[in-house]
């Protein structure tokens, strides 16, 4: 592929599906900076599912960004399996994102004017790639949703609204699947459904799934969680249980409210 | 109620923008032509000349009235249309279907306000400008001075009060039916149905058309008169096939999905889909273009005929005639310019509402290319829908008077005045249309689609 940069794929450890080097974004002008993430550097192997956890204003949402070619980082490199997001323009990143990135959001932005199906397929029309409806079907009917092929958004439940924009993200096939805030605008139970699908499509596809959540719960159905702080990763859990990740989320909250009064923040 | 009427005008004054263009530049068009009452009161004309100017008032004003309402009842739906997920916010914090209808009233009629007051300088200007055109023709003698008074002050300031409230009332009506929940998923979707009232509306306006053009052909025949009757009847015809605009636009949509699959690529493909369910907004800006096309071309026509109709008899024109000649294109220029508003506007509040969906077909894999070849492939579809219907609506009065004139059914002329109405339709269209979309689509994908 023309993008792929050939001395980042040699260097990169095998298996690898996201790498970032040393990534800052800093938002507004001189005198009035913030800076949303302060030298991020991480790696995640393919078919791995990885929470990102923070207190608000952490840059969770900014790494998400960042790493999901939505934006530019300041400085540093991002690569999706293997190919690195360089310079170019909107065109460009756009084409960079469909051959490697699905996307699920909190508020789903599903296209209300096409129906499930429709909007299930639309990633691969745009990319100008063969559009399998079979495989779009089975995918639908693996999410549970089989029987509503021709339903337009605004007749879905909420639950049923995720469930389409993860059929959408899996049906392309990316590298790499980004949720942000999958279950924030869902109920308990539509909530559970939805993680279950994205830890299945880990477990049997070997999907790589990078989650940000402010959830301990939804956390917790994720392989390995990362915390950020200030624009910072504070820490790393493996095996993550809801309870110990809401005890640590406890702490770290303490931990900035600390080190912002001793800052004279 | 009132207050919050105000305070979302004060804070939301771009998503008005076209309803107050509309009432303003109706209010300045009838205040206008209104003056000419006054000036036949002020001046004391007697005869011929009072004649004239009482006609002016209330022919052409009449015209444009009937424009106006029609364009500020279209504008206001859509800005209507387009909050319908702030009124089903406001329906489930408690407000009473009442109140919601007296907030949008409310809007529109302070807005009317401010907009007729604003109409008096461009009005005097305008009458002004009537009235030497009238002098220059020697249809009304030099000495009549210009007058602006209560007439035109009362009948401006009033139409278009009543002409907003009308409209207001209209548009209320649909936005505050059904339950809080219903209209949550209703503002997602938008294919508006024909009601019963605006299919009956639709048949009186085609029945004004067709019987205008009965009586030029049987009544008038042979008669220069016949203008009088042929005149009006492309704009009625043009106001009953709009009011059908959505359904045909539907049926136009369906249509254009096989070609615009096979040729348009992804883009064509998310044009047609995204038609299907967008009929109501599609169907508001189709309006100005069938009007644009319908009196343009009509009226083009109908004086290129009278011309040699004229020439055919060996006749010169007489001053009257003249008068007339010129009236016409003032009517047209009148016309043309306030649908090509009414157009402009309409596209660009209906572009720049899409902002969300634009966002979400990015972050779904659209180039920005892709989005704006979509959009250019829906103002394509747009703009031929009402051209065909446009020119529909002309024949309503050009054939008619062709065969009362000249009995020929085909209206003399060149061909390219016809080519050049529908280049300036389409380039006005396509230009409005993909500018907006630029703008629209700068802003990042993520943010517009979070919005």
């Amino acid at each position: 592929m023309f993008g792929r940069n050939r001395a980042a794929a040699a260097a990169q450890a095998p298996g690898e599906a996201l790498r970032l080097e040393d990534v800052r974004k800093v938002y507004g002008a001189e005198g009035n900076r913030v800076v949303a993430l302060d030298g991020v550097s991480l790696s995640l192997p393919a078919g791995s599912f990885t929470a990102v956890m923070g207190p608000s204003g952490s840059g969770k949402s900014t790494l998400l960004q960042c790493a999901a070619g939505l934006d530019r980082p300041t400085a540093g490199r991002v690569f999706v399996d293997g190919a690195e997001l360089s310079g170019g323009g909107e065109a460009a990143l756009t084409r960079f994102r469909r051959q490697r990135i699905g996307f699920v959001f909190q508020q789903f932005n599903l296209l209300p004017t096409l129906d499930v199906l429709q909007n299930a397929v639309l990633p691969l029309k745009l990319a100008g790639r063969r559009v399998d409806r079979s495989r779009a079907r089975a995918v639908l009917e693996r999410v549970g949703l089989g029987d509503r092929l021709h339903h337009l958004p605004a007749e879905l439940s909420g639950g049923q609204q995720q469930r389409v924009a993860i059929a959408r993200a899996l049906i392309t096939r990316p590298r790499v699947v980004f949720a942000d805030e999958p279950t924030g605008a869902l109920d308990t139970r539509s909530a559970r459904d939805v993680l279950e699908l994205l830890r299945e499509s880990v477990r049997e596809y070997g999907q790589t799934v990078v989650m940000v959540t402010h959830d301990p719960v939804a956390a917790s159905f994720a392989g390995s969680v990362l915390y950020l702080a200030d624009g910072r990763i504070v820490g790393h859990q493996a095996a993550p249980t809801a309870e110990a990740v809401a005890e640590r989320m406890t702490r770290l909250a303490d931990e900035v409210e600390r080190q912002r009064a001793t800052a004279g923040v | 109620m009132l207050g919050l009427a105000l305070r979302s005008l004060r804070k939301r004054a771009s998503a008005f923008a076209a309803s107050f263009l509309a009432m303003l530049l109706g209010a300045t068009m009838v205040m206008g032509f209104a003056s000419m009452l006054d000036t036949a009161e002020g001046s004391g004309a007697t005869g011929a000349a009072r004649e004239t100017l009482t006609t002016m008032a209330t022919v052409v004003g009449g015209w444009g009235l009937l424009l106006v309402v029609f364009a500020v009842a279209s504008t206001l739906t859509l800005s209507v249309r387009q909050r319908a997920a702030e009124m089903a916010l406001l329906k489930s914090a408690g407000a009473t279907p009442g109140q919601l209808a007296r907030m949008i009233v409310g809007e529109a009629a302070g807005l009317a306000l401010v907009a007729a007051l604003a109409a008096i300088a461009p009005a005097i200007a305008a009458g002004r400008a009537l009235l030497g055109l009238l002098h220059d023709t020697g249809q009304v003698p030099a000495e009549v001075g210009y007058h602006f008074g209560p007439a035109a002050l009362s009948i401006g300031i009033g139409v278009t009060l009543v002409s907003a409230v009308a409209a207001a009332l209209i548009a209320a009506r649909r936005a505050v039916r059904g339950r809080a929940a219903e209209s949550m998923a209703a503002a997602a979707a938008d294919d508006a149905r024909l009601s019963k009232k605006r299919i009956v509306f639709a048949a009186l306006f085609l029945l004004a058309a067709a019987s205008e053009a009965i009586v030029t052909v049987t009544v008038m025949d042979g008669s220069s008169d016949a203008m009088a009757t042929s005149g009006q009847a492309d704009i009625f015809a043009g106001i009953g096939l709009a009011l059908l605009a959505p359904a045909i636009v539907r049926r136009a949509a369906a249509l254009a999905a096989g070609p615009l699959r096979a040729l348009g690529g992804a883009a064509g493909d998310l044009a047609a889909a995204t038609m299907r369910r967008r009929t109501g907004a599609l169907a508001s800006a189709v309006t100005p273009v069938v009007l644009f096309v319908g009196t343009a071309v009509g009226t083009l026509y109908l004086q290129a005929t009278e011309n040699a109709a004229m020439d055919a008899a060996g006749l010169a024109k007489t001053p009257e005639d003249k008068s007339i000649e010129t009236l016409n294109f003032v009517v047209i220029g009148m016309v043309v310019l306030f649908t090509a508003i009414m157009l402009v506007n309409t596209l660009i509040a209906a572009t720049a509402h899409r902002g969300r969906e634009f966002g979400q077909t990015r972050l779904a894999g659209a180039t920005p290319r892709q989005v704006l070849t979509a959009v250019a492939l829906e103002s394509a579809v747009l703009t031929v829908t009402g051209v065909v219907l446009g020119t529909v609506a002309s024949v309503f009065t050009i054939v008619p008077f062709g065969l009362a004139r000249r009995d020929s059914a085909v209206p003399d002329g060149d061909v390219r005045t016809y080519a050049a109405v529908v280049a300036l339709a389409a380039v006005l269209t396509g230009l409005t249309a993909f500018g907006a979309t630029r703008r629209t689509i700068r802003v990042p994908a993520v943010e517009a689609a979070l919005r």
